[in-house]
């Protein structure tokens, strides 16, 4: 049998210290050995019971219940001041046979994996190249759990690819302590396995697009995520170039995407007609404080052909700022805030990819997006806008950070595909992911605090009309009058929440929910209007 | 001497040596494939934050008979694989004063390392 340790606990923090929250009990499941059940599904399944116990368990304390893996959210999204449940030892994989795929069915068997919900990035992408295989995308490092990444939406660059969500198939969810509460869904209109693999591993089968779609980015709130069907794809290098180029041309290419027309071209990146090719990911680097520089950082990566060899890219890959570094750096933000537009210049080197200039990285997904080390307390405050309205985003949000600040951070911008997710922050076309990524700093005086530079950014952005949305998993205003009502449209929220009841009794609805669900106002089932008097 | 002049010597002898006691020689080897064995009750604001690392400080004689030293990783809850993941050595200038006190007979070290975590 799966066990499980409670812990007493006061409080809980997340990765990057954006806490700390309140806690009472922290539960840790480690799985059965595979020596005494040998069957996968056998070992799943009692997995599976453990973690309705102990939704049973909190159910009868009348206490709440959230899941987490690798705290890499930068905010309370994870977070419940009842009982938190640690879930990185539960990291089994299931191969799928050609007899698990649904007769009806688009997807290829050699591409679909499925994995429980503990397999961080780093692991799903070691499983994955021992067949040949690579995620679609991932975030810019490998550290968070496949459910972690899917319920937060957790992104890359990739222009054309989109989001982890994105290549999600299929969910394997317990919703409750009952029998009935196990449940796997999968679209109605893109079915990936039969009914004799579901009934496996769930007591109900749902293939619902709505319900599906919903269920994708929903925050922890859904209940018990256990497993995903994943989509992988045949394994491929990534050819990465940092340039600098101008500013004009940066943002040209960030409003428009036409990569093909543009004068930004790499002499090896072209197609047989001379024209730049598209590239896979691309990424701008901003220092706001740095008005008289004519240029822009640009990271851009193509995609190529798995084939070896290719050179050992760990070299080459770029090592962050040392910790002790920000610390120094932190301190003397703190002590002399005016400092930090010298500092932030002083460190460009090391905060930005300058080294890199004119190197080319070769290497797979996983080995460009490695390991990235603990480098101290971070905050990151990240907004999604069309990518058509990215330069007025940009310059909206880096005037406010000059003008009301300064804040000890840097802006990227990057770039990812729609998501079909019904509430995921990528929603545009092509969403503009605008973040501003620092080191976490304590007002003095008249200093702008992180609260309040994060209540600024969202009323700066509807003061100009821009539509955005945030990413669930950074930091941001998430009381803010209205918000969710204003970055999604009335029949989105209205969709998820009956998702959410469809799947969730009452009781367990109040069981998954946290102060994240309250301040966003996504805890109710009912959908509540934007308030039309709000300060804009 | 003048006693000022006197008193600054001793007030920069005694940075030197406190500034080079803090001076060391460290080395990390992490492996490139694997994951770090987690500690989900870690309280670590350092490199090592959420891994569970073992580490101790310990005094290995050094002398003809024993030129090599071993260290044996066992599996235990600490190191559930039995697998190394990262390893840290460091070699402070404390410790080189003291192989040079016991006249390199011993030398005393601080080693931390992290195993793989188990795959399932």
């Amino acid at each position: 049998m799966a066990t499980t340790v409670a812990h007493a606990k006061s409080e809980w923090d997340t990765l990057h210290n954006n806490g700390p929250f309140p806690l009472k009990t922290l539960y840790i499941t480690e799985l059965e050995g595979e020596a005494n059940i040998r069957d996968k599904f056998d070992r799943y399944n009692d997995a599976a019971q453990e973690i309705q116990r102990l939704i049973a368990e909190t159910k009868a304390a009348g206490q709440g219940f959230r899941a987490y893996g690798s705290r890499w959210s930068m905010n309370h999204v994870a977070s419940h001041h009842d009982r938190m449940h640690y879930n990185g030892f539960m990291n089994m994989n299931i191969p799928v046979f050609d007899t698990d795929m649904h007769s009806g069915t688009s997807y290829l068997k050699e591409n679909i994996y499925f994995f429980e919900c503990g397999n961080t990035i780093k692991r799903i992408s070691e499983v994955l190249s021992a067949h040949g295989k690579s995620l679609k995308a991932t975030g810019a490092s490998n550290g968070q759990t496949i459910v972690g990444c899917i319920s937060t939406g957790v992104h890359g660059s990739a222009l054309d690819v989109g989001s982890v969500q994105d290549y999600v198939v299929g969910l394997n969810i317990i919703t409750g302590p009952n029998p009935n509460d196990i449940v796997y869904i999968e679209r109605a209109s893109k079915p990936a396995l039969n009914d004799t693999f579901a009934n496996k591993i769930a007591s109900r089968i749902i293939r619902d697009d709505e319900i599906f779609e919903a269920a994708m980015v929903s925050m922890g709130s859904f209940g018990f995520i256990h497993g995903v069907v994943l989509e992988a794809e045949t394994r491929f290098l990534l050819k990465r170039y940092v340039r600098k180029i101008p500013i004009k041309l940066a943002l040209e290419l960030s409003t428009t995407m036409d990569f093909a027309n543009s004068s930004f071209k790499i002499d090896t990146e072209v197609d047989s007609n001379g024209k730049p090719n598209r590239p896979y990911h691309y990424k701008v680097f901003i220092n706001p404080y740095s008005k008289k520089e004519k240029d822009y950082v640009v990271e851009v990566m193509y995609k190529k052909p798995y084939s070896t060899p290719y050179p050992d890219p760990f070299p080459l890959i770029t090592q962050s700022i040392y910790r002790d570094l920000i610390y120094v750096f932190v301190k003397v933000a703190e002590k002399f805030p005016k400092s930090i537009p010298w500092l932030i210049k002083r460190l460009r080197k090391t905060i930005m990819p300058l080294k890199d200039l004119e190197k080319v990285i070769t290497g797979t997904l996983p080995e460009i997006f490695w390991d990235a080390p603990y480098q101290g307390p971070a905050f990151a405050c990240s907004f999604g806008v069309d990518h058509k309205d990215s330069a007025k985003a940009l310059k909206v949000l880096s005037d406010l950070t000059v003008d009301e600040g300064p804040v000890p951070g840097i802006f990227a911008m990057r770039f990812v595909k729609q998501s079909k997710g019904t509430l995921a922050f990528t929603k545009f076309p092509i969403t503009c992911m605008i973040e501003i990524d620092g080191v976490i700093w304590e007002a003095k005086g008249k200093n702008i605090s992180l609260e309040q530079y994060c209540t600024r950014m969202i009323e700066v952005l509807k003061k100009n009309n821009i539509p955005f949305t945030l990413h669930w998993g950074k930091n941001a205003d998430w009381q803010f009058p209205g918000l969710v009502e204003h970055m999604y449209d009335k029949e989105a929220i209205k969709s998820w929440k009956k998702a959410r009841a469809s799947l969730l009794s009452p009781e367990m609805i109040q069981l998954f929910n946290n102060k994240f669900m309250a301040d966003t106002g996504l805890d109710s089932v009912t959908v509540v209007p934007e308030d039309p008097d709000l300060p804009t | 001497m003048k006693q000022p002049a006197l008193k600054t010597i001793k007030i920069v002898c005694l940075a030197i040596v406190a500034l080079s006691l803090y001076s060391c020689y460290s080395v990390r080897f992490v492996s490139v494939e694997g994951e770090e064995q987690p500690d989900p009750l870690s309280m670590r604001s350092d490199y090592y934050r959420d891994k569970m690392v073992v580490e101790f400080d310990t005094v290995v004689p050094v002398n003809i008979e024993t030129g090599e030293i071993e260290f044996k990783i066992l599996k235990n809850d600490s190191c559930k694989t039995g697998k190394l993941h990262t390893i840290e050595v460091k070699y402070p200038l404390a410790a080189r004063i003291f192989g040079a006190i016991t006249f390199r007979k011993k030398c005393r070290i601080k080693v931390k390392y992290v195993c793989q975590k188990e795959t399932n």
